[in-house]
């Protein structure tokens, strides 16, 4: 079976060589194709907490892209309130059956450390972060101070 | 009901002679083995023992005829044994009698009944009699006596001049017969007509169609129709499937009985139609439980709600409940009053409606009697009150030599005195070029002396002089398809029947529309190479000079002038001519008389599923009458028009699971791998398959199209990598990329093994035995990619795909398909739609162009001058569909999401055009000229696709 097979590899890699911003990788037990990890950012504001999110992937992975999900709430121009997050790595156009996990988190990682105003999936926030830089700051930090998960320790 | 004496000669099978002499005789009294269905063989004696038949004779009116009233009683005689009687009923015109007997019978046994007048006296004397062929009974109603009440005239013979005369009629009722007529011999209807001389009807035009339809002696003094079960009959009505495709979820709420999906899973072996899909071999879960999420809420709706619209269907005696299953219910239309009600004679309203009568009449008025209407869909056709008909093009008048006339029975037709012919048809101009067109061919293969032998005199040669030379050929071509069978006429001319549909045809079914290859193959010129475009057409590379035609460039071969059928290359390509062969194989294959199919427009879809189904799909090909229950509306063609449009709508709905839209950009329609979560899918698929058939054959429209790849898959050409793109363009990138790179380093970990997902099942295919123990490198990624290519195209869908052919093939021989390509069959089966240039112009963009370049002015007079038809195909050249959006231009879809038509230089002036259907582009290169922009542009959108995307 392809997609666990290739799946059950980049599981082990992943725990192999932790990432230091993706920690705590698991798929669920009866199900390969559900991961959850925590994102660990290091840019302010989101440097206060831990993000939980689902990766699920497709059977027909890796002919097609993994989806990404946000479980913890995060005040984020390019994610919305559903947890949804647009990703281009894995967006029709762009994904490579040879794009491997870590990228898809890499990228995601560094899509919640530099938010990108210019496709924004929350208009409001988008704005405030062009127009009110502070403001965002603030606002991103209380809510990732209330909402988010803890860091790990190390 | 009708029969078919009184047709205008020659006017059941169109404009054209008809085909080998078989044609007519061979629809009705076939010889033994092409009525058998191909393919029983063996099984078939098993079913010619004996079955028990229960014989209600219920009562007789007979005629008045001397001073004393009759004593009369039945005798039914089986076989011309095994008498029966029925009491006698003293000094009555109208007896009653209502006795049931249970005989034996075979499917080809005869029953002969006959009304005496008892006499103390004397010899009881004969009140008329009759004998009834079994075979025609079970024939009509593929297989099943179910409270089939039959209404038989009877007759008596003169003794002085032998002639018959109508004595009264008989009311008797089959019940408790249920036979598979697939596994059936079913005799020959003349052989036993003829042994038995109470049969010979009356009227000598009726004599003479008894021969060559059976229909005639079914309906020639014998009327048939299913009564509704009696409400205590319910309770075994367990059998009759419910007619709707039921939901998931309503098997579950059915509580204490598992589903019968599961029943039917638990013996997968069983030969039975509604059975699970397994795909190749996918390993289904056996265990699986019923999906998770319930599959299309639409099914689901009760039955109950059926019976809603019925009551006042109901005959008036009101002893036959509507309680009994779908069937019954179904059948009530076939000859029921309400139906008789609405029959032929009623007048036409002419439309008072200022709305129709204002609509812009193109130019010249319409001839007395017409009238302008639009469908529902806001399409305009033309309504002849004189003929009670209805075409979609403009009426032109009469041409020369042609005269309208009406037959007895007050049905209109045309005579062409030009050429001593008639037809039904009104002849437009249209219909006329195209037979003369015809007409024109026939200087070719004169020697052969008949307009309809297609080859071209150099090919026809070998199979026209023996039998024996075509075997050469036969053994190139490979065996015949299935239910085929090659025979040869008195004069040595060969033809094909088609046992499966009782067609014939003169074209060998193996080549047909096809260029036959074996023949004139010499060696090319030097610097030439042959090669094939993904669609399987044979073209010609000249290295010399760095071109490529599809003309053969060796001497002698079929070059300009002609092609494979003897007519101009040019236009045997044409879409026109093509259709109009088409047409002629349906016209040559028609059956005289109609078949009625009454609906509720509330069970549209059971209802018609149930009357199509019910009959042999042969009958299919009868001329149409299209009742909607409780309107007046005479079927001339708009009523059926609209049956077809309706009921395709509602069929392929997404919503009943059974089709599904391509992805969520593109809506054309493909089969649901999810379907089989309806335990009657496949029966719905084969349902479908002969309505599509039908739409054809009828030359009607459906409402939405298909996927291309299903039309290719219809026309049994190749899927190629480039189908995937239309439907999954995801799945198709990942492939493509599989193709274009190095996989040995990137840590792919392909195997030859794949999953996908149907309703949250995983479904595991091994690509090739031992798939899961081989991975997919560099050396071997070709045919991993011709594996996944074709599981992507087939997965989950192969069942519902083969039944649908099947269901197809019965009405239409898939062979007659093979003229055209997939683009082709969209336009017939979905016909044009005038398209709006003004917002195709409005809403189209540029890239590298403007408005103004003059390649873009010149591309939009090209459209506006050009005719329906051509615009139909440059539209689904770019777009990959005819059909244009109900919200027009603007809402065009691309495979990304909204994507208008643009427009975008490319290339250089030699180039062809090319088109990127999943983002409605063309790329148009700078052409020098309005008139090379046309030719280029031409040419483009004739050819195939494969051979333009180079």
């Amino acid at each position: 079976m392809t997609a666990p097979r290739r799946l059950r590899k980049e599981l082990s890699d992943l725990q192999d060589n932790t990432l230091k911003a993706f920690r705590d990788i698991k798929a669920d037990d009866d199900n390969l194709l559900r991961w959850t990890g925590l994102i660990v950012p290091d840019n302010p504001p989101y440097n206060k907490g831990a993000f939980r999110i689902e990766i699920n992937f497709p059977a027909e992975y890796p002919f097609k892209p993994p989806k990404i999900n946000f479980k913890t709430r995060i005040y984020h121009p390019n994610i919305d309130e559903k947890g949804q997050v647009c990703l281009p790595i894995i967006s029709t156009e762009n994904w490579k059956p040879a794009t491997r996990t870590d990228q898809v988190v890499q990228a995601l990682v560094d899509l919640i450390n530099d938010p990108e105003p210019e496709h924004p999936l929350r208009a409001e926030l988008a704005e405030e972060f062009l127009k009110d830089r502070k403001k965002f700051v603030k606002n991103a930090e209380d809510y990732t101070k209330k909402h988010s998960e803890k860091r790990p320790a190390d | 009901m009708a029969d078919g004496n009184g047709l205008p000669t020659g006017a059941a099978s169109g404009v054209m002679e008809v085909g080998p002499s078989v044609n007519g005789a061979g629809t009705a009294s076939p010889t033994p083995t092409s009525s058998s269905g191909a393919g029983a063989g063996a099984s078939g004696s098993a079913n010619q023992g004996y079955h028990q038949l229960s014989v209600t004779i219920e009562g007789a009116s007979l005629r008045n005829n001397g001073f004393l009233k009759p004593n009369p009683y039945v005798e039914l005689l089986i076989d011309s044994k095994s008498k029966r009687k029925t009491d006698l009923v003293k000094n009555s015109y109208l007896p009653k009698w209502n006795e049931e007997f249970t005989v034996l019978i075979t499917p080809n046994s005869t029953l002969h009944f006959k009304v005496l007048d008892h006499s103390s006296f004397r010899k009881d004397a004969m009140l008329g009699e009759r004998v009834i062929n079994l075979a025609h009974i079970l024939q009509h109603y593929n297989g099943r006596c179910e409270f089939l009440e039959l209404t038989i005239d009877l007759f008596v013979t003169s003794k002085s001049d032998n002639r018959q005369t109508k004595s009264g009629e008989l009311v008797a009722i089959l019940n408790g017969l249920k036979l598979d007529m697939s596994k059936l011999q079913i005799q020959p209807a003349g052989v036993q007509q003829n042994g038995n001389p109470p049969v010979q009807a009356v009227n000598p035009s009726v004599v003479s169609e008894a021969a060559a339809g059976h229909s005639c002696t079914i309906y020639g003094g014998v009327r048939a129709r299913m009564r509704l079960r009696s409400a205590s009959g319910n309770s075994n009505g367990g059998e009759s499937r419910s007619p709707l495709p039921n939901g998931g979820a309503d098997h579950r709420r059915s509580a204490p009985a598992p589903p019968v999906w599961e029943q039917q899973q638990q013996s997968p072996n069983q030969p039975q139609p509604l059975r699970m899909v397994n795909g190749s071999g996918v390993a289904v879960p056996q265990t699986a439980p019923y999906p998770q999420q319930p599959p299309a809420p639409a099914l689901a709706r009760p039955l109950t709600q059926v019976y809603g619209a019925l009551p006042e269907n109901t005959p008036p005696s009101g002893v036959y409940l509507p309680a009994g299953g779908g069937a019954a219910v179904a059948a009530t239309g076939v000859s029921g009053p309400p139906m008789e009600q609405s029959g032929v004679g009623l007048p036409v309203s002419q439309s008072t409606d200022p709305q129709l009568q204002t609509q812009p009449a193109d130019d010249e008025p319409l001839p007395a009697g017409w009238e302008i209407r639009l469908d529902q869909y806001g399409r305009r056709y033309y309504v002849d009150h004189n003929t009670r008909s209805t075409y979609w093009e403009k009426p032109t008048p009469l041409p020369p030599g042609w005269e309208i006339r009406k037959d007895g029975r007050g049905r209109v037709y045309y005579v062409d005195h030009n050429t001593r012919k008639t037809t039904w048809q009104r002849p437009n101009s249209e219909r006329l070029m195209h037979f003369q067109h015809w007409q024109g061919q026939r200087a070719h293969v004169v020697s052969q002396g008949n307009q309809r032998y297609l080859y071209s005199q150099q090919q026809q040669q070998p199979t026209a002089v023996t039998a024996q030379v075509t075997q050469d050929d036969e053994d190139a071509l490979g065996a015949l398809p299935d239910g085929w069978e090659k025979k040869i006429q008195s004069d040595n001319r060969v033809y094909f029947v088609n046992h499966k549909n009782r067609t014939t045809q003169w074209e060998d079914p193996r080549t047909q529309g096809q260029e036959v290859s074996l023949i004139n193959e010499g060696p090319l010129p030097p610097g030439w190479e042959i090669r094939y475009t993904a669609a399987g057409e044979r073209f010609f590379v000249d290295h010399n000079t760095r071109r490529t035609t599809f003309e053969d460039p060796r001497p002698g071969a079929p070059k300009g002038a002609k092609g494979v059928y003897g007519v101009p290359r040019a236009y045997e390509r044409s879409f026109r001519w093509k259709l109009s062969q088409f047409r002629y194989l349906c016209q040559s294959n028609a059956l005289p008389s109609h078949i009625k199919i009454t609906v509720t427009r509330q069970t549209l879809f059971e209802d018609s599923y149930h009357q199509i189904m019910r009959l042999p799909a042969y009958e299919l090909r009868r001329r149409l009458y299209i009742i909607f229950r409780g309107e007046e509306g005479l079927d001339y063609g708009g009523v059926s028009r609209e049956w077809f449009f309706l009921l395709s709508h509602e069929v392929l709905n997404p919503m009943y699971c059974l089709f599904e839209y391509a992805n969520k950009n593109n809506y054309s329609l493909q089969i649901n791998p999810a379907s089989y979560v309806n335990p009657d899918h496949l029966q719905y698929f084969k349902f479908i398959g002969r309505f599509i058939a039908m739409a054809l054959y009828h030359g009607r429209f459906i409402y939405s199209g298909f996927t291309m790849p299903f039309y290719k898959r219809m026309l049994n050409k190749k899927l190629t990598i480039k189908d995937i793109e239309t439907i999954d363009p995801e799945f198709y990138n990942s492939l493509i990329w599989v193709k274009d790179n190095n996989i040995d380093e990137c840590g792919l970990e392909l195997w030859f093994s794949v999953d996908f997902e149907v309703l949250g099942q995983i479904i595991h295919h091994e690509l090739k035995e031992n798939g899961e123990k081989e991975r997919v490198n560099e050396e071997n990624k070709e045919e991993y990619i011709t594996l996944m290519t074709e599981w992507r195209m087939t997965r989950g869908i192969e069942q519902q795909t083969k039944t649908f052919l099947e269901g197809f093939n019965e009405v239409v021989p898939l062979e007659w398909l093979k003229y055209f390509d997939e683009r082709e069959l969209e336009l017939i089966l979905c016909g044009m739609q005038d398209v709006d240039v003004e917002d195709w112009q409005r809403n189209t963009i540029y890239r590298h162009y403007n408005r103004n370049s003059k390649q873009v002015v010149w591309f939009w007079q090209f459209v506006r001058e050009t005719d329906n038809e051509k615009r139909a195909r440059l539209l689904q050249f770019v777009t990959g569909t005819c059909r244009v959006p109900v919200g027009g231009f603007a809402e065009l879809m691309g495979s990304n999401g909204p994507q208008r038509f643009c427009i975008e230089k490319v290339g250089k002036e030699t180039w062809l055009p090319r088109s990127h259907t999943c983002f409605n582009r063309l790329d148009l290169p700078p052409y020098k000229s309005y008139d090379q922009l046309v030719e280029k542009l031409t040419f483009a959108i004739e050819e195939t696709e494969g051979f333009c995307q180079e």
